[in-house]
């Protein structure tokens, strides 16, 4: 309920037409419920009299009354779509923003999956919601509480029916829910078994036929399927009840209407049109309760959605300090006595490390998967803030720095290459949005990425589809490269950005890094002893520590680790990725 | 019936009432012809079910003429006995109404589940007997959704839509025929309302499935948006992209409101248009019905009758053309099911073929040619010859047909010409699935299945006993951190095995395949994501393991190559190169110069 609270804040600028929707709602609903008190005049009053100008009165006001109620019906679908989707805008591009400038850590806390599923459909729920709250929310228990009253007003002498059947429904119905509520979520597990068992099977098919071990695969599901189609016919039969159920009992409600009613006709207490409005009241009653409890289903399903909205909203940033200090960054960078761990109480990542890396270095990090080699990149532009010790870039804590001023002067190639859609120029205007042509062809041949742009048509305008998934693994690392080197930083980072590329083109970007970025601070990652060996110092990683460092040469003779990984990479090699 | 949710899951896009693209069917006649085979074992019930639809739907057009009757002939002359008895007669058919319609949708239920239950397990046991052939060009996710949507869609037709569509038409023509026999001229007005019920539902959701088609564009657009940029935030943020990467999706969150906005307001039009109708259909009877009973040409009763008759004949008018895109859509869905059922079965003549109780080990390649799509050839005349116990190694650049060899050897495709000998006798004679059991093979993409990390081991033999399977994991160099594992051998996979890293899951798959104890071991880039030093490990383990067993091995680090009794060199499908290490060395050929290349740095 708090999500709900905290969402009906961003209704403020929308006050009127929300209020004014569910009053234009209040129009049709007076003038559906007119209806049978009219027709109740034009028998009574018209017919019982013989007179011809009655019954042509009521008859107009009739369709006036329509008419009027036809306003109000579009007045509030169209009032209350704008309040919905008004809502859903501000709320999602709210959420957008306040996403986008997520930590990575408060980032991976909530997770991209949950993340891009609240920006979609959690909000798409809660737009749904508010568009029926207004529409029909107002309708169904507004038709049902009117026919009551009308009911009392004109036709007193039959409302006892109404005290017996009513409760009866409101029961039946409160019971409906609440066990279909039951039943729908044993529905809803056989069926994710379902499909779980199914997704899995379509995705390892090579698999179970490499094994012949479809006839387990067979027998499991039959089991599942069996499962679920219990369930579902359980739940279907208890709806399919419903209906005929409740039909039933108005229906004894018209027996008894008409039973009374004669009695009291029989003394002259009544006239036949009150029975006869009465039967159709029964029937919005009916309607108006059956409505209601849809759109509370609605309502309970969008529950959840708005709080874990609400959540994300309310989301604090994490950075601890934003200095503000403006200062070119020369590329002296000195990490003392760092300890880091992704969660709060969970295990050190990195361990005391402890790196001077002097203006114009190159460095080479190398260690197995999970060593820590990428998370102490992540420390430098601020990714992540490390739970102990200091960063100094050019003798300065790495805090006193505005935080996106130090994120310009660093270009940085992440382990996974993220391209967006947009063209090959749009993505690299991303490391440098001044870029001109020639700046990105030179970038693009620093990379070795330029002789297959320039296979394309389009060259630079070339199109990537989402994630640039018409690019290979090898040239969306090369262009990625390309995007941190027309950064022309001072500190450059190559997280293991070759392991897709090919052999030669590998060597060639080497050389190019070799000479011209001499005077930058570079960093490279990589798992192949090949890649980094020329570089001025090499760190070698192990369970989050640096066990070893120096150049090439003096590495072999004094770390086991680095001289049996160069050894067998020496026999071995990795020349057919 | 009532419009609760229906259980079947829900489709997340679709809106009650009007959806964004009506699919039609390609061949309606041999679809439904389809269905109806399916269906048509539960004859008696449908029969029982058609009785009482008809006999609800006759009641229910009966029920208001009586109602009127008793109205005119009893309640207005005063008569309380007459009128007590009349409304136990009436009461009686009001029970018989819940009743009947209680019963068919009971049985309708019933029919239908059991219908969807066999649709599905079909769909289940043919995906598992289609050849690979058939996986290549279907995605995943579009068959996922055949077993899912389209066959959820078929549900709520066979459940709902086809009995509500015959009560619907019955009840249309019922209250026509019993309005026109009660009072031709007021059933005349009634009608009047028609045409303008028809041009106005008509053109309404005309107008809002072109605007759902744009909306669902919009939306689209929006979240691939969102998708990229929350999936990718971190490059947006490193490279301080925030501001440019807000501006541009506010700028598509407006377009979006703009054409959602729009198909809101037209398919919710529906809603108060209809209401208006109805109450302008129920003033013109009332009021016509008034005015004809001044004149003496009907009655207070006859009135009471025609509300009714109106409310039940304009409702089922209604919601007929909402039953009929559902029914279009079932059988579009019925007919994608249909279509993978229609799917040439891999074992279709497997009945006849020859069992193969072991292989003994000498496998011939003679001339074998084969092509994926009957185009591009993707192995040219490959002939070879592995005598028993040997290793034979195959290397090759990406694309140079590797992994092609090993898919026709381990019957996942059939060669286009040429044969393979297993035995002395064709690979094709004998029954795939024992072919395949003889056959352990390491995939390339190492999947493993929900369930433990044992259970996962055990897939090929799931009777191996615990000291098996540890075996079976020491020797894969798997045991060492399984025993780290929470749960250690029964610790449970999470959605295939994301809480493994990729090297970890091939040291699992390696297992798998080492427990299987096959003839033939088939490795494919088996320890391409395990690292330098653990391969030498594994490469000790399966050396014992290949000790007189023929195997095939694919790698990209020569170390393990050069141990192989042959060495296929391939290139462009075509082997280029054989011999063994020092042999191709001599040659000075391309083996020798990928060795040199690799030895440079």
């Amino acid at each position: 309920m708090a999500g709900v609270r905290y969402l009906l804040t961003y209704l403020k600028p929308y006050i009127v037409i929300t209020i004014l929707a569910p009053l234009l709602m209040v129009v049709e609903v007076i003038t559906d419920l007119l209806q049978p008190t009219i027709m109740q005049y034009i028998i009574d009053d018209g017919i019982a009299n013989d007179d011809f100008n009655t019954v042509l009165n009521y008859t107009f006001l009739m369709l006036g009354v329509a008419v009027i109620g036809l306003i109000g019906g579009l007045g509030c679908i169209y009032l209350s779509s704008k309040v919905g989707l008004n809502l859903a805008t501000d709320v999602r591009a709210d959420l957008y923003e306040v996403s986008s400038y997520f930590s990575a850590r408060r980032r991976n806390e909530v997770g991209t999956g949950k993340l891009v599923t609240i920006l979609t459909s959690d909000i798409e729920m809660v737009q749904r919601a508010l568009m029926m709250t207004l529409r029909i929310f107002v309708r169904g228990p507004l038709m049902f509480i009117g026919a009551i009253i009308i009911v009392w007003l004109t036709a007193r002498e039959l409302f006892p029916i109404l005290l017996i059947i009513v409760p009866i429904l409101i029961i039946l119905i409160a019971l409906f829910t609440m066990y279909s509520g039951k039943i729908f979520g044993k529905v809803q597990r056989a069926l994710d078994a379902v499909n779980t068992k199914l997704s899995e099977n379509l995705a390892g098919i090579q698999v179970i036929k490499a094994f012949h071990r479809l006839k387990e695969q067979i027998i499991q599901f039959t089991g599942l399927n069996a499962t679920l189609t219990k369930h579902n016919q359980n739940a279907n039969i208890l709806i399919g009840f419903l209906g005929p159920l409740s039909m039933f009992i108005i229906n004894m409600g018209i027996i008894a209407a008409l039973w009374l009613g004669a009695i009291k006709i029989d003394t002259g207490t009544m006239q036949i049109g009150v029975i006869l409005a009465f039967i159709n009241y029964l029937n919005i009653i009916m309607g108006g309760l059956m409505m209601s409890m849809m759109v509370l289903m609605q309502i309970a399903r969008a529950l959840p959605s708005a709080t874990r909205i609400k959540d994300v909203l309310l989301t604090e940033d994490d950075l601890k300090e934003n200095g503000g200090l403006i200062k070119p960054i020369e590329g002296d960078i000195e990490f003392k006595n760092i300890n880091f761990a992704y969660h709060d109480h969970g295990e050190n990542v990195l361990e005391n490390i402890t790196l001077h890396i002097k203006k114009g270095q190159t460095i080479g990090f190398i260690g197995m998967t999970g060593s820590g080699k990428s998370t102490l990149l992540n420390l430098i532009p601020r990714l992540y803030d490390a739970q102990q010790g200091e960063i100094l870039i050019d003798g300065e804590k790495i805090e006193r720095y505005d935080v996106n001023y130090l994120r310009s002067q660093i270009a940085i190639a992440p382990q996974k290459a993220t391209l967006f859609t947009g063209t090959i120029a749009s993505n690299l205007k991303f490391g440098n949005e001044q870029a001109k042509e020639a700046q990105m062809v030179k970038a693009l041949n620093q990379a070795s990425a330029w002789n297959f742009v320039s296979q394309y048509d389009q060259q630079l305008q070339f199109k990537l589809t989402q994630n640039g998934g018409n690019l290979s693994g090898g040239q969306k690392q090369r262009i990625a490269m390309a995007r941190a080197f027309i950064r022309n930083a001072n500190i450059l980072i190559l997280d293991d950005t070759t392991s897709a590329v090919d052999t030669i083109s590998e060597k060639i970007i080497q050389q190019q890094i070799a000479e011209d970025f001499i005077d930058k601070t570079v960093i490279i990652v990589s798992s192949k002893v090949s890649s980094i060996q020329n570089a001025d110092q090499i760190a070698v990683f192990e369970d989050g520590k640096i066990i070893a460092i120096g150049t090439h040469e003096q590495l072999l003779l004094s770390s086991v680790a680095y001289r049996e990984t160069f050894e067998l990479q020496q026999q071995n090699g990795g020349l057919f990725t | 019936m009532t419009n609760a949710p229906r259980p079947m899951g829900g489709h997340p896009g679709g809106r009650g009432g009007i959806s964004a693209s009506q699919e039609k069917p390609k061949n309606k006649k041999a679809t439904i012809k389809r269905i109806w085979h399916y269906i048509s074992k539960y004859k008696l019930a449908l029969w029982i079910v058609m009785f009482l639809v008809i006999a609800s739907s006759a009641l229910t057009v009966y029920a208001p003429y009586y109602l009127g009757q008793i109205v005119d002939n009893y309640i207005i002359p005063r008569d309380l006995d007459g009128t007590i008895t009349q409304l136990l007669y009436l009461g009686a058919i009001f029970i018989a109404i819940s009743i009947f319609t209680w019963l068919q949708i009971l049985l309708m239920i019933r029919i239908s589940m059991r219908t969807i239950q066999k649709v599905r397990q079909d769909l289940f046991e043919h995906f598992q007997v289609l050849p690979m052939s058939f996986y290549n060009r279907h995605s995943t996710g579009d068959l996922m959704s055949r077993v899912t949507n389209d066959v959820d869609n078929l549900n709520t037709a066979l459940s709902q839509s086809i009995v509500q569509m015959i009560s619907s038409l019955l009840t249309i023509i019922g209250t026509a025929a019993a309005m026109f026999y009660i009072s031709w001229k007021l059933a005349l007005v009634s009608f009047i309302i028609i045409p303008a019920m028809f041009y106005f539902s008509k053109a309404i959701i005309k107008r809002s499935g072109k605007n759902y088609a744009a909306r669902q564009k919009d939306l689209g657009a929006m979240n691939g948006h969102i998708q990229e940029n929350i999936t990718g935030a971190e490059i947006v943020t490193l490279f301080g992209q925030e501001q440019n990467k807000v501006e541009a999706f506010n700028q598509l969150n407006k377009t979006y409101k703009q054409s959602a906005l729009k198909a809101e307001i037209t398919s919710g039009l529906l809603g108060p248009s209809n209401n208006f109708l109805n109450n302008i259909g129920l003033a013109l009877v009332i009021g016509a019905g008034a005015i004809l009973t001044l004149s003496g040409g009907a009655t207070v009763g006859i009135i009471a009758s025609f509300t009714t008759y109106t409310r039940q004949f304009f409702r089922p008018i209604n919601q007929i053309s909402n039953l009929l895109n559902t029914l279009q859509s079932a059988i579009a869905g019925a007919e994608r099911v249909f279509e993978v059922l229609d799917e040439k079965s891999e074992f279709l003549d497997d009945q006849e073929k020859k069992p193969l109780e072991k292989i003994d080990g000498f496998i011939q390649f003679n001339d074998v040619s084969f092509s994926y799509d009957g185009q591009k050839q993707i192995l040219n005349h490959i002939s070879l010859q592995a005598k028993a116990g040997e290793m034979i190694a195959i290397v090759g650049t990406t694309g140079s047909g590797k992994t092609t060899i090993i898919n026709i050897l381990s019957r996942f495709y059939t060669s286009n010409s040429g044969e393979i000998l297993i035995n002395g006798q064709p690979i094709t004679t004998f029954k795939i699935g024992d072919v395949r059991k003889r056959i352990s093979v390491v995939l390339q993409d190492s999947y493993l299945f929900s369930g433990t990390v044992a259970d996962n081991i055990r897939f090929g033999r799931p009777e191996a006993t615990d000291e098996e399977v540890v075996a079976a994991a020491k020797l894969a160099c798997a045991h060492k951190f399984i025993t780290y594992l929470p749960q250690k051998y029964d610790t449970p996979i999470v959605s295939s095995g994301s809480n493994l890293s990729q090297g970890q899951r091939q040291l699992i798959a390696i297992a798998r395949a080492v427990l299987e104890d096959a003839d033939l071991l088939i490795l494919d880039e088996a320890t391409s994501s395990v690292d330098t030093r653990t391969e030498v490990y594994i490469q000790e383990g399966l050396k014992a393991l290949m000790k007189g067993r023929t195997s095939f091995v694919i790698a990209h680090r020569l170390k393990t190559i050069e141990a192989a009794d042959q060495i296929l060199v391939l290139d462009a499908g075509q082997i280029i190169e054989r011999g063994t290490h020092s042999e191709l060395m001599m040659q000075n050929g391309f083996y020798a110069e990928l060795q040199s290349q690799n030895n440079k740095h």
